[in-house]
């Protein structure tokens, strides 16, 4: 499943980011959201925009398209 | 000494520059406010302090945050001062493991203490500092509190040598580290070098960039390659990057979990409520462009224009008199006078009525941005900004240029795709600033005094439509995209401090109040000169003035646009200069006494139809001399000026023809 598959408020385990533009994939890095990241989706915005998500207590927002390809299981 | 200011975005570390600085930077509660690296002056006089631009990590993705970077190869640092935010520790500590890595004296300021003890996180400062080697002051920038303690910290510093940090990143990593700072000359004054190979197999350009004036690019290339596929089979990581992210990740957690005592968690509470109405899915736009209509109601009704007619009221009336009886008294001649009085104060004075207006504007802009808000309307914007080839971040420079259009252009830095970031450059000075402002202000009170603030929203909107339409024009045709990015942190909400909203206020509107004491001051006397002297001599009328046959140059161009008079076309033509010198200009033109009687004079020249789309054409005919500087600075090219000067021109000519011809059938001339 992806990340987008979750529920606002919903919680999962982030198995794979390969799939994500690599700029994308350097600075979730950053911000030490990669593979084994335990995250949760906070919101998500309206007609197919960007999504909250929650990790290491800290808010990001990206856009939809970039969340449907990381991979993730229930945590 | 010099002492270079390092940390993430959000973390305070401009609060901390201006506490141990004593002067004021601009701070802002969005990633990446600090657009340029600011150079203050320690209070005890002892060092110099530059504030870089935040940044996660020393790899950079946008040229924002290339500064920073770039700052620790080629300049020369003596103490590196890490600013932490103690509630987001681990995220802060990965900068930090790179910033130890470098090997400077590190004093690290573990920031918003307060907020992390209230969110139920103790932190071990003296045993984080024993493990990592470093001095750890807790602090609390925002009050000040344990400031002083680090100051002192930093004195204390500058004849200490510190061993850089080493972290074992694995056999195939560390052969390929030797056999790389062995390439590398020794009696150079370079970086150290193993934080330089480290940097370099992370995958930082900016490393390899110098690393190539001492080695090969083939020998470098070859070395990279040849460690990612050695490291790749040893450890099982994707990539290098992934590898060297994990060594540190791990070493992080170890150390958090011997120095952080995380008794509750509490995660943000009230930004969650708070964020579940402001990027609500439904309100979310609604209520930012209410947000919007607010800040004009009280920029122009409700606060700026009672004190902005109060102020034209003193400088017209009390001063003006009072000036002239000095001079009487002074004896001065009538040319001094009229100098003084229909140039000077006429010009300058115009200008100035409008700094409350532009003031209360930059209060509320800052007020957005401090509240972290701006982040959020990043966000919101990014499906329609995507729609047109940008991304949510490219909305932020846009909403600061309604300030004023420089730093705007300087805040575009943060976008990170080129292309983009471009894009961002040369639409921003279609963002209405609040020199234009100044014009607008003097047409609706003439022309439109029951919807003042509407007229204003609606040039506004102009302004934000068809940057949205270039934009969308542009990047199908000239600037084709690569694939596009947007990741953005979203800050908890806070309260802004009054005191940090006034100064930021003052931080960027002396630069307005700067202009009227030096060039539309200059421009004022010029004009004035122009309009006093005439082919026929000195004290001509105004219609036989030199002024009046430079303007009228231009007259039958501005014909079809409805204000075909030498007036307006010389208005025009000293606005490049900035465009709050318009108003100057038709000050002494009109010879207005006050506000109130120009608006009277102009009436006669142009009517409500023509006034708006004169007013559009201030919007959008050219961008202000130092707009047109800054564009230069930031694209680096001739061939981007002279497009965003052009296309300005040409997208004003036909906007205002569209207003004035297609009103005129419409029979409301």
């Amino acid at each position: 499943m992806t990340l987008t598959d979750l529920h606002a408020g919903g919680k999962a385990r982030i198995i794979n980011t390969g799939q994500i533009n690599e700029l994308v994939q350097r600075r979730l890095l950053d911000l030490g959201i990669m593979e084994g990241s335990v995250v949760s989706i906070k919101r998500i915005l309206p007609l197919g925009g960007p999504v909250a998500v929650e990790a290491k207590g800290q808010l990001i927002g990206i856009r939809r398209r970039e969340a449907k390809m990381i991979q993730v299981e229930m945590a | 000494m010099n002492i270079a200011l390092a940390g993430n975005p959000n973390t305070g570390k401009t609060s901390l520059f201006n506490t141990l600085t004593g002067s004021y930077e601009y701070v802002g509660n969005w990633t990446g406010v600090t657009v340029e690296k600011k150079v203050g002056v320690l209070k005890n006089k002892r060092g110099n302090l530059i504030d870089l631009p935040g940044i996660y990590s020393l790899n950079p993705l946008s040229r924002d945050e290339g500064v920073a970077t770039h700052y620790l190869l080629y300049d020369d640092t003596s103490i590196i001062l890490n600013i932490v935010d103690a509630s987001q520790l681990e995220r802060n500590l990965y900068l930090t493991i790179q910033l130890l890595e470098y090997g400077k004296p590190l004093v690290m300021g573990l920031n918003m203490i307060d907020v992390a003890k209230g969110r139920g996180v103790e932190i071990d400062d003296k045993l984080l500092a024993e493990r990592l080697g470093c001095t750890v002051v807790p602090i609390v920038a925002r009050t000040g509190k344990g400031c002083d303690v680090l100051a002192g910290k930093l004195s204390e510093q500058e004849e200490r040598v510190n061993a850089p940090l080493v972290l074992d990143y694995g056999g195939n990593l560390e052969e390929a580290i030797a056999r790389l700072t062995a390439l590398l000359p020794a009696d150079e004054k370079l970086p150290p070098g193993r934080w330089l190979a480290l940097q370099f197999f992370e995958g930082n350009q900016l490393v390899k960039e110098m690393l190539t004036d001492y080695i090969p690019s083939s020998t470098l290339e070859g070395l990279y390659k040849e460690t990612e596929h050695a490291v790749q089979s040893e450890t099982k990581a994707k990539s290098m990057a992934h590898h060297i992210r994990k060594v540190r990740g791990n070493y992080i957690q170890a150390l958090l979990a011997c120095c952080v005592n995380d008794v509750e968690k509490i995660e943000y509470t009230l930004t969650d409520r708070i964020d579940n109405i402001l990027t609500n899915k439904i309100l979310g736009l609604p209520i930012f462009l209410l947000f919007a209509y607010l800040m004009f109601k009280l920029t122009f009704d409700w606060i700026g224009t009672p004190i902005s007619d109060a102020l034209d009221g003193f400088i017209t009336g009390t001063l003006t008199d009072t000036l002239d009886g000095w001079l009487k008294a002074a004896g001065a001649t009538e040319f001094i006078r009229a100098l003084i009085l229909q140039g000077i104060v006429a010009g300058v004075g115009g200008v100035i009525v409008f700094v409350p207006q532009i003031f209360i504007l930059f209060f509320l802009i800052s007020f957005i941005e401090d509240s972290g808000y701006m982040a959020r309307v990043a966000m919101v914007m990014d499906k329609i900004m995507e729609s047109i080839g940008l991304n949510g971040k490219a909305f932020i420079p846009m909403i600061i240029g309604f300030g004023c259009n420089v730093p705007g252009i300087m805040a575009a830095r943060t976008i990170e795709q080129p292309k983009e970031r471009l894009l961002t450059v040369i639409l921003t000075p279609l963002m209405s600033c609040s020199a234009r402002l100044t014009v607008y202000s003097l047409f609706v009170g003439a022309f439109f005094k029951q919807n003042q603030a509407l007229i204003v929203l609606s040039l506004y909107l102009m302004g934000i439509i068809l940057a949205l339409t270039l934009a969308k024009l542009f990047s199908s045709t000239i600037l084709k995209q690569q694939s596009s990015f947007f990741v953005i942190e979203l800050p908890p909400y806070r309260i802004p401090q009054f005191r940090t909203l006034l100064k930021s206020t003052w931080e960027k509107g002396k630069g307005f109040v700067r202009k009227a004491g030096t060039f539309i001051f200059g421009g004022s006397v010029v004009i004035w000169l122009l309009t006093y002297a005439g082919p026929g001599g000195l004290n001509v009328e105004m219609n036989k003035s030199f002024l009046a046959m430079i303007g009228g140059v231009l007259a039958p161009i501005l014909h079809p646009l409805g204000f075909g008079n030498w007036q307006a076309g010389a208005a025009l033509l000293t606005g490049f200069l900035a465009k709050e010198v318009v108003v100057s200009t038709m000050n002494i033109i009109y010879a207005a006494p006050d506000l109130h009687t120009l608006q009277g004079v102009m009436a006669d020249f142009f009517t409500p139809l023509s006034a708006y789309s004169f007013l559009a054409f201030i919007l959008l005919y050219v961008p202000c001399l130092a707009t047109v500087a800054v564009i230069r600075k930031e694209t680096g090219s001739a061939k981007w000026t002279w497009f965003s000067v052009i296309y300005a021109l040409v997208i004003a000519y036909i906007v205002s023809i569209i207003i004035y011809q297609g009103g005129r059938l419409l029979g409301l001339n």
